[in-house]
């Protein structure tokens, strides 16, 4: 048992199954990140994942395709989150009823038209998206092959995580965003226009999240099927708060989730003598103990959900 | 204004939401005419049937009789039962573990003479609507409860493993293989250990490896578990995980090894990965249970159906019959026709290992 699992090509594997299953967490997280930041809380990232997840088959399937179903897949995230942004924004509805109505919304929805599209017929699953490997770099024992043998979107994410951190950190636009999610007063009376930012952080956070919903799709699966996302859009929010709203953050917070699916995953599977069950709890058990490290360090954004109405006390 | 335009958004997404259900949750149909008064005659079922009388059969099932799925498959039944037999047939959609009791009652007490719960979760409620209503019927699917006017009918899904097994056994070079079901329950549970007996019946030393993910509908989580078993050496994997079996799927086409579908035909999926399904047949289950009942064979008992019966069905090869050696289609149709003869027993073991 041990000797199987302490070896070299246990561990290639599983960092590449760690990362793997944190790609379509860390681009949830990301898009809610720059939306938590401009201070909206967006809990219907989960539905945003699953309709980007669905509209990129759809439109793969229809086109044939993958890159026009990445385009529907964006869409699809994109409209999930404007009816949010709409509501929260210009409507100042409370924001957690919205996400959670939104995501009962999308899963019942999605399921509906999934059945009408593939009523009396199954289909071939997607060719998917190909894996890019880099020469030299992939070669790095044990991590190499986790880092520089994926596809194109995970190379997209290390770009990204680096632009987001040096968006926050050094522009003035990264502080303005920054601005309208601790004070959104001071914020417009410094003459950042509030609800405009607001709504392109809104929109950042659907092509994000609908690109981690066609992640599984047309990258992992090459299929759609009910409530594929199985709860990714949670644990997403939850890898935003345990990274403290930080892109570099969040990325850690992402592969510590992916990881330790991936390893209850990999360890019934070599037959650990323990029951599914406890092995399936490692990774909630990992994020109460990771959450325990960051008792009184809150960086949570003053003003995060609470709307912002202009000239209202 | 804004309120407005709230209400009409808020509106409009209920409205949604309700087609999206496939109707309001409890809302009653009855398909033929409207129900009857009460029946207080205590006339049995199959009395009725000998006087050529119509029976009237209620069906209750948990989620939208159009879900392609497991409801559907019992509707089918239920229809297949009024174009055959003339049956009056009436049914509820989208019955919650709360709501089961009150549903049966309903049924009961208007009359009816076959009242089907379809899913293990019916068994309780079947046990106490049961003790009150002794003229009515009640089927349970697939679950284990039985009195005088109740029995479960259970399908021998372990039949469908056992088969698979053998093939994955015989298809195996690195005598590995792999297998993937959801939550653990007793029916999945037995399709599993069924897997592994028929496997190590051709080879005791093959390597069985297993995983749950815990879920129905993660496929990406089945996938992983998959792709985990394939990183260790695994050149079979078969699943009984549902939705997120084809994930499971997904990862075999991928690393180009063979794989078993589940539940029904999924042979399109992956025309060059799945070798054949295992698939149940359901509107077989209850149309035995109705004539167990019209020709007054009902007995309140755990009552198991399998090949023999015809509910539970291997899919065709297709394409993929030229891979598997004749010897081993050979052996497999055999063992088939010995397990509906009833000459071989497929043991059945719902507990995990």
């Amino acid at each position: 048992m041990l000797e199987q699992i302490l070896t070299i090509s246990f561990f290639t594997a599983f960092f590449s199954a760690m990362v793997r299953m944190a790609v379509p967490l860390l681009y949830a997280g990301l898009g809610e990140v720059f939306a938590e930041k401009a201070g909206i809380l967006n809990i219907g990232m989960e539905g945003v994942m699953l309709s980007g997840a669905f509209f990129s088959f759809v439109g793969a399937m229809f086109s044939g395709n993958l890159w026009v179903g990445l385009l529907f897949g964006i869409l699809g995230g994109v409209i999930v989150s404007m009816i949010h942004a709409f509501l929260s924004i210009h409507l100042a509805q409370n924001q957690s009823v919205i996400g959670l109505a939104i995501n009962t919304f999308v899963l019942g929805i999605t399921s509906f038209f999934a059945k009408i599209i593939k009523e009396g017929q199954s289909y071939q699953q997607l060719k998917t998206f190909s894996t890019i490997k880099i020469p030299v770099l992939s070669d790095i024992p044990l991590i190499g092959n986790a880092l520089f043998n994926q596809d194109i979107f995970t190379y997209l994410l290390y770009i990204l995580v680096i632009l987001m951190t040096v968006f926050y950190a050094k522009t003035a636009l990264g502080l303005s965003f920054e601005a309208i999610g601790e004070h959104p007063r001071a914020a417009d009376a410094a003459g950042i226009p509030v609800h405009k930012y607001q709504y392109i952080a809104m929109l950042v956070n659907g092509i994000l999240g609908g690109i981690g919903g066609a992640y599984l799709v047309l990258v992992q699966l090459g299929v759609f099927s009910e409530n594929m996302t199985s709860g990714r859009g949670y644990i997403a929010l939850a890898a935003v708060i345990l990274g403290r709203y930080t892109p570099v953050g969040t990325a850690g917070a992402a592969l510590i989730f992916g990881g330790a699916n991936a390893l209850q995953i990999r360890l019934q599977a070599v037959g650990v003598p323990l029951p599914a069950q406890a092995l399936a709890m490692l990774p909630y058990i990992i994020t109460l103990i990771a959450l325990l490290g960051s008792i009184g360090r809150s960086n949570e954004p003053e003003s995060l959900s609470k709307p912002y109405i202009r000239g209202s006390r | 204004m804004k309120k407005i335009v709230a209400m009409a958004l808020s509106l409009t997404m209920a409205v949604s939401m309700l087609t999206a259900c496939g109707g309001g949750s409890k809302e009653t149909k009855a398909e033929t005419k409207a129900e009857s008064a009460a029946q207080t005659t205590a006339e049995s079922a199959s009395e009725k049937a000998a006087e050529g009388e119509t029976l009237k059969v209620a069906l209750c099932v948990t989620g939208a009789v159009n879900d392609m799925g497991w409801c559907q498959s019992a509707y089918d039944g239920l229809k297949l039962l009024e174009e055959k037999y003339g049956a009056e047939i009436a049914y509820t959609e989208n019955i919650q573990a709360a709501d089961m009791v009150a549903a049966f009652t309903d049924y009961a007490a208007n009359g009816y003479d076959i009242v089907i719960g379809h899913g293990f979760q019916f068994g309780d409620p079947a046990l106490e609507v049961g003790a009150q209503y002794p003229d009515t019927k009640f089927i349970c699917v697939e679950a284990d409860v039985s009195s005088d006017n109740v029995a479960s009918y259970v399908m021998k899904c372990e039949e469908g493993g056992y088969i698979e097994g053998i093939l994955a056994a015989h298809m195996t070079k690195s005598n590995k293989i792999g297998f993937i079901g959801p939550i653990e329950g007793a029916s999945l549970i037995k399709i599993m250990n069924g897997f592994e007996d028929g496997a190590k019946s051709v080879n005791p030393d093959i390597e069985v490896q297993t995983a749950w993910t815990g879920s129905f509908t993660d496929t990406a989580l089945a996938k992983e578990a998959a792709q985990a078993m394939i990183d260790g050496g695994v050149d079979f994997i078969a699943h009984d995980a549902n939705e997120c079996g084809n994930g499971a799927i997904a990862a075999a086409q991928e690393a180009g090894i063979y794989a078993t579908g589940d539940s029904y035909d999924q042979h399109e999926l992956a025309p060059e990965t799945v070798l054949t399904s295992s698939m149940y047949n359901v509107p077989v289950l209850i149309e035995a249970a109705y004539n167990d009942i019209a020709n007054g064979e009902f007995k309140g008992e755990v009552k198991y159906l399998g090949m023999a019966e015809g509910v539970v069905e291997m899919a065709p090869y297709y394409d993929m019959e030229s891979v598997i050696p004749e010897d081993v289609r050979k052996e497999i149709a055999e063992l088939i026709e010995q397990i509906k003869s009833g000459e071989f027993v497929v043991p059945c073991d719902t507990t995990a290992r």
